[in-house]
């Protein structure tokens, strides 16, 4: 193809998008006159370059929608949804002649007058303004040299030959235009000189006005002492560097300009309404003439200073004016040439093929896998003179590679750009309000991956809009906002980008789908009835399927979801829905970060080794069974502690069917290391043999056959030239968590989490156990030291007593049920407590389960060892009581604390802890519950004043004395003061236990002061204060 | 684009005559189209790949290329290989992913006749019928000649199980 026209294409192409935007824009924001010029000023130069090209198609349809989009410029038409919809239209019709130009390098046959007449009318509408807007239909004198009408900014040929003849020689006037240089400079860009028409129709301008000048009553004088030629050669030279922008050369020119003096600003205005009139005369538009007539105020000052300095120089005007002329013209020249390189520098972009960068990348990858091969080599020789050398080439292979992969990535926002458009037509073709949030448009991604997902993505927008919001009017009556709202949202996330389509619309309605399900013979009722919504839901993947109606002109036109699944899958994504009925759907795409060098750690399973992309790993912990990290398991599910949470463990070696589990628990020396990988909210220990250094890795796909192992995410070759497998915590957590329930519930529960922590602390860790019948025990993971097994030929006797020897001392076996026995052989499941220097092992049946649930005994028990009974998962769980089994294992426990009748808790009282701390309340919470106090905790001192709003009364307050808000002592002196607590003990908790803080608590009313982290002193002044409210009563 | 072509002319037995690589594997020589096949190596260090599937005996590094090692005897259902004993490999393509076949070791290039070719016998193992073109009839022995395409067709195969 034409290069020329290829460029063109490419060019208008992007213009054309940039077009679509911006009406949107301006749609929404009719007043924006920067959005308005913008779009002007592309469409302008759309129109300016057909006609240059010789499209007279595309330039007619341009030059209809420009007439439009000036009349709103000019503020004569209002911006309407109707006009920007015409015009919209045009630009589609643009394309498609566009695409029609593309293919055949001609453009196609059609018929565009309707269109036009459409748009004619809507500029008609306002036509009382009086800007000459050149119409089609007047153009009926059908220009000789054309064969068809004029077009506006086109001058007839005729004119233009004139102007030419009239114009000097290039032997007289260096200044002289070529009419060369209107190719290089037509269509690049669209300032000034290009809408007024370019040189031709400046040399026209200049000819007329030379003219007209001559003959002016008032400006005659002024001029008519100057040649013709030579006069017209300056307005010529002059135009040019304006509208250039050339303001030296205009200030030369501009001095030049008046030969005699006396030159007034009057006569000045004057000029410029000539120059205007000229303009509009050579069928320049209005505006641009204004415009153009404008840039001569530039001028202005030059040109009344000369006037008065003429009178001086009249001798040798003739000399300096023709060498200033030539001067100035030849500086405009020089400007056009700067100009052009300009308009580079501001881009400074070449286009590649796409081919080549690719390429390119391969090559930058093979360097950079030698680079590491030589690299690996050099390593072993000692003071090799290859080191330095070798250094330079490695630094500057890693920019080069940053450098290639930056090439390759673009902002996913790109791929969005069409959107606003598309949900703008879908708005007023379906009738509805809807808004597209469009977030993280920045996220770069790779510019392959995106040319994919640009379809897909736009596919998921349009179903969004059309079959998720609903109609304004559904909408308000379901109570949501007129408007629905469409949110995209792109972000990195472990290794991979997430890209998130949500709206807020009607979600997916199962009853519906459930029927089409069944009217397409996809499954069978009884198959419908055992599925979840969310089962159903995922039918809209299906081929072929799609619930809308009515089919739309937007989507429902049979290939849906399961096309775009498929294009997604096609470069190794994933797609997740979840849709809540009423309330909206979110689909989540997962695009792998492929053909990219990552960084990854190299770790070691059974002499292999494998690479963990390092953007998903976390931490390392090394645990070995004497330090402080040990694996634990519950009923064979191995878990870190790790910072206060558990942590669970999947081992490589059993992931990667090395070992089994017995075989793991079976080794002699437990000394792993644990890799902690995130993905998502979920975070997860891997336990490996070794962990050896980070090295970057270019990632491979996996051969086709090993696709299906959702394990590995690729393979690569390290420095010293082995092959070695990149493993995918994804698909490990997958393979993890298939047992456990899938990793959507582990996101929910950590936002669950989240959730909780920030709004109040209910629920705590329950370990569920069993020991002497089948009803669960449960007891405050919080208290557990740990879980051990410990061999039952360990477990010895002495004194009546079991023992065991435990970490080089006698550990104190206490049965949890009378009615249970140690096993017989094997392993005991024992749960160890340790308090100071105590530390005693409670011997269960079986270790059950951590449940997360409110903690609330329901029924007080009289059992010694039992606090009472809760619901625990929905079982009625015994709770235990450890002080009582920590009295059995040691006889002097109880008196260790010296007050022990004190310590003995007050049956049931219900206390009120108040604490922002979510650590000191979960800390706190399970110690006061174990004591046998009903805890109700809060996290503020407002929580808690609204409770006593609500009519709730405790038997004792604790309170924090720090916090956000409301302290302590203001919450204690309001609580005082004769509030429906008044009588209510109170204990003040700080960390602030200096003798002042405690006489302040003491004088806003707290009954008691206790340090924070002192739990004997507080359960004591918990007791002695209700002891003293009970003697009182 | 040229290999393309010519491995299509590979399935058109007309007169004349083809050439192909023979290999021994468990006492048995197979031939194996001589244009199907990209490289010969002697053994390499063949990294394992866990759950992968049984007659994927691993990955290897051809000169930058990472080439999926095919272990030939376990996917034509032969007894493995002795201990100690090394392989070598004949790397061959399929939808332009490289594989490597891991044989006992690499015989000669033969020109045979194709009035020697015959199809496989009726009653030949289904697994080997699967992947077999046919057979030539040598002087000493019978040669089938491996159908590379089939051979690695695992993909379709493993949907339709």
């Amino acid at each position: 193809m034409d290069d020329l026209l290829n460029e063109f294409l490419t060019e208008t192409a992007e213009s054309i998008d940039v077009v679509d935007v911006e009406l949107v824009k301006l749609e929404q924001d009719p007043n924006n006159k920067e959005v308005l010029d913008n779009i002007f000023r592309l469409v302008h130069t759309i129109k300016g370059t057909c006609g240059f090209l010789g499209l007279p198609r595309l330039e007619s349809v341009a030059h209809a929608s420009e007439n439009v989009l000036g009349k709103f410029r000019d503020g004569e038409l209002q911006v309407s949804e109707h006009s920007v919809t015409v015009i919209l239209e045009s630009l589609d019709r643009i394309k498609e002649i566009l695409a029609g130009l593309e293919a055949t390098e001609e453009e196609p046959e059609g018929d565009d007058t309707d269109l036009i007449a459409r748009l004619d009318a809507i500029a008609e509408g306002a036509l009382a303004a009086p800007a000459p807007e050149p119409d089609t239909v007047e153009g009926e004198i059908i220009d000789p040299g054309l064969g068809r009408p004029l077009k506006a900014g086109e001058v007839s040929l005729a004119e233009l030959e004139a102007a030419f003849a009239a114009a000097p020689g290039p032997e007289e006037m260096a200044a002289a235009p070529e009419p060369a240089p209107k190719k290089q400079s037509a269509g690049k860009k669209a300032s000034l000189f290009d809408r007024v028409g370019g040189e031709d129709t400046i040399a026209v301008a200049a000819h007329l006005l030379s003219q007209r000048l001559e003959s002016h009553k008032e400006l005659g004088k002024f001029f008519s002492g100057t040649a013709a030629d030579l006069r017209k050669g300056r307005f010529m030279g002059m135009m040019l560097a304006l509208y250039k922008d050339d303001l030296d050369a205009a200030d030369n020119v501009g001095r030049q300009l008046v030969s005699a003096s006396g030159f007034t600003e009057q006569n000045f205005n004057t000029l410029l309404g000539l120059v205007k009139d000229v303009l509009v005369g050579c069928q320049v538009d209005g505006d641009t003439a204004d415009e153009a007539v404008m840039s001569f105020e530039l001028v202005r000052e030059a040109v009344l200073t000369a006037s008065k300095a003429v009178a001086k120089a009249e001798t040798n005007k003739a000399g300096r004016a023709a060498g200033g002329a030539s001067a100035a013209a030849a500086s405009s020249d020089e400007h056009a040439a700067a100009g052009g390189e300009g308009g580079k520098r501001v881009s400074q972009s070449i286009r590649v093929s796409v081919d080549l960068l690719e390429d390119l990348m391969n090559l930058v990858s093979e360097l950079v896998l030698t680079r590491n091969q030589l690299l690996q080599i050099t390593r072993n020789v000692e003071n090799s003179e290859l080191g330095v050398p070798l250094q330079r080439l490695s630094q500057c292979t890693t920019e080069l590679q940053e450098n290639v992969m930056k090439t390759r990535m673009q902002p996913i926002g790109n791929a969005w750009a069409k959107l606003p458009r598309i949900v703008r037509d879908l708005t007023v073709e379906l009738d509805k309000k809807i808004e597209l949030d469009m977030r993280g448009a920045e996220t770069e991604l790779d510019r392959q991956v995106l040319e994919l997902i640009k379809d897909p993505l736009t596919h998921m927008v349009r179903n969004s809009a059309d079959h998720g919001i609903e109609k304004p009017a559904e909408r308000l009556a379901l109570g949501k906002p007129e408007g629905g709202t469409i949110t995209l949202n792109a972000f990195h996330e472990g290794g991979h980008i997430i890209i998130e389509i949500k709206d807020d619309g009607r979600g997916i309605p199962v009853a519906k789908l459930s029927k089409k399900i069944l009217e397409k013979r996809l499954a069978t009722e009884a198959e419908l009835a055992e599925m979840s919504d969310a089962q159903i839901q995922k039918f809209i993947f299906h081929p072929g399927f799609s619930t809308a109606e009515q089919v739309t002109s937007v989507s429902g036109r049979g290939v849906g979801m399961d096309v775009v699944r498929s294009n997604i899958e096609k470069i190794g994504g994933t797609i997740d829905m979840q849709s809540v009925e009423g309330k909206g759907t979110r689909f989540s795409i997962k695009i792998p970060l492929t053909l990219a060098i990552v960084a990854g750690l190299i770790v070691k399973a059974q002499e292999e080794r494998y690479a963990i992309p390092q953007i998903s790993v976390l931490e390392l912990v090394r645990a070995s069974q004497n330090s402080e990290h040990k694996i634990e398991t519950i009923k064979n599910t191995p878990v870190l502690r790790l910072r206060n949470r558990l942590l669970p463990l999947v081992y490589l070696n059993e992931i990667l069917g090395f070992m089994t589990r017995e075989e793991i628990d079976a080794r002699d020396n437990k000394d792993d290391f644990i890799v902690v990988a995130q993905v998502g909210a979920f975070s997860f220990g891997i336990v490996v043999d070794q962990v050896f250094d980070t090295e970057e890795i270019v990632v491979k796909p996996v051969a086709p056959i090993l696709k299906d192992l959702e394990i590995y995410s690729g393979n690569t070759i390290l420095g010293d030239g082995s092959v070695i497998m990149i493993l995918d915590p994804n698909g490990i957590a997958a393979k993890a968590n298939a047992s456990a329930g899938d990793h959507e519930h582990e996101e929910e529960r950590a936002k669950e989490d989240a959730k909780r922590r920030t709004v109040r602390d209910e629920k705590e860790s329950m370990l569920l156990f069993r020991a002497g019948g089948k009803h669960p025990k449960a007891v405050p993971l919080g208290l557990v030291a740990r879980l051990e097994e410990i061999e039952i030929g360990n477990i010895e006797e002495s004194d009546g007593r079991l023992m065991v020897q435990y970490r080089g001392a006698l550990m104190p076996l206490i049965l949890a049920d009378q009615n249970m026995s140690i096993r017989a052989e094997g392993k005991q499941p024992v749960l160890v407590f340790t308090d100071g220097d105590y530390t005693m092992g409670l011997a269960v049946d079986e270790i059950l389960d951590i449940v997360e649930d409110k903690l609330e005994i329901k029924l007080a028990s009289d059992r010694k060892g039992v606090v009472g009974s809760a619901i625990i998962a929905g079982k009625a769980s015994e709770v235990i009581d450890v002080a009582y089994y920590l009295g059995l294992a040691f006889a002097d426990w109880l008196k260790s604390r010296d007050m022990s009748e004190d310590v003995a808790p007050v049956k049931g009282a219900d206390l009120l802890l108040i604490d922002d701390s979510d650590f000191f309340r979960n800390m706190l919470k399970p110690v006061l519950t174990v004591s046998g106090y009903q805890v109700r905790a809060v996290s503020s001192a407002k929580a808690a004043l609204k409770l006593m709003e609500e009519g709730y009364m405790f038997d004792l307050i604790i309170s924090d004395i720090e916090m956000p808000d409301m302290n302590g002592f203001d919450f204690a002196r309001m609580v005082r003061d004769g509030s429906r607590w008044e009588t209510t003990p109170m204990v003040a908790l700080s960390a602030l236990a200096t003798e002042r803080d405690v006489q302040r608590g003491h004088d806003a009313g707290f009954d008691d002061y206790v340090a924070k982290f002192d739990k004997e002193t507080l359960l004591r002044s918990l007791s002695q204060q209700l002891k003293i409210k009970g003697d009182a009563a | 684009m040229n290999d393309l072509v010519v491995r299509k002319e590979l399935n058109v037995v007309a007169t004349g005559s083809q050439d192909y690589v023979t290999v021994r594997l468990a006492g048995q020589t197979l031939g194996i189209p001589v244009l199907a096949v990209h490289d010969v190596l002697n053994a390499q260090k063949i990294t394992r790949i866990p759950r992968a599937p049984e007659w994927v005996s691993g990955v290897l590094n051809l000169r930058g290329r990472i080439v999926t090692a095919i272990d030939l005897r376990r996917r034509l259902g032969l007894p493995p290989r002795e201990a100690g004993k090394t392989s070598m490999s004949v790397v061959v393509e399929h939808n332009e992913e490289p594989y490597s076949l891991q044989i006992d070791s690499v015989g000669e290039v033969l020109s045979l006749d194709n009035q020697l070719f015959e199809k496989n016998p009726v009653t030949l193992d289904p697994r080997w019928r699967e992947v077999s073109r046919g057979i030539y009839r040598l002087e000493k022995e019978l040669l089938p000649i491996l159908d590379v395409d089939k051979l690695l067709a695992f993909e379709s195969k493993d949907k339709a199980a």
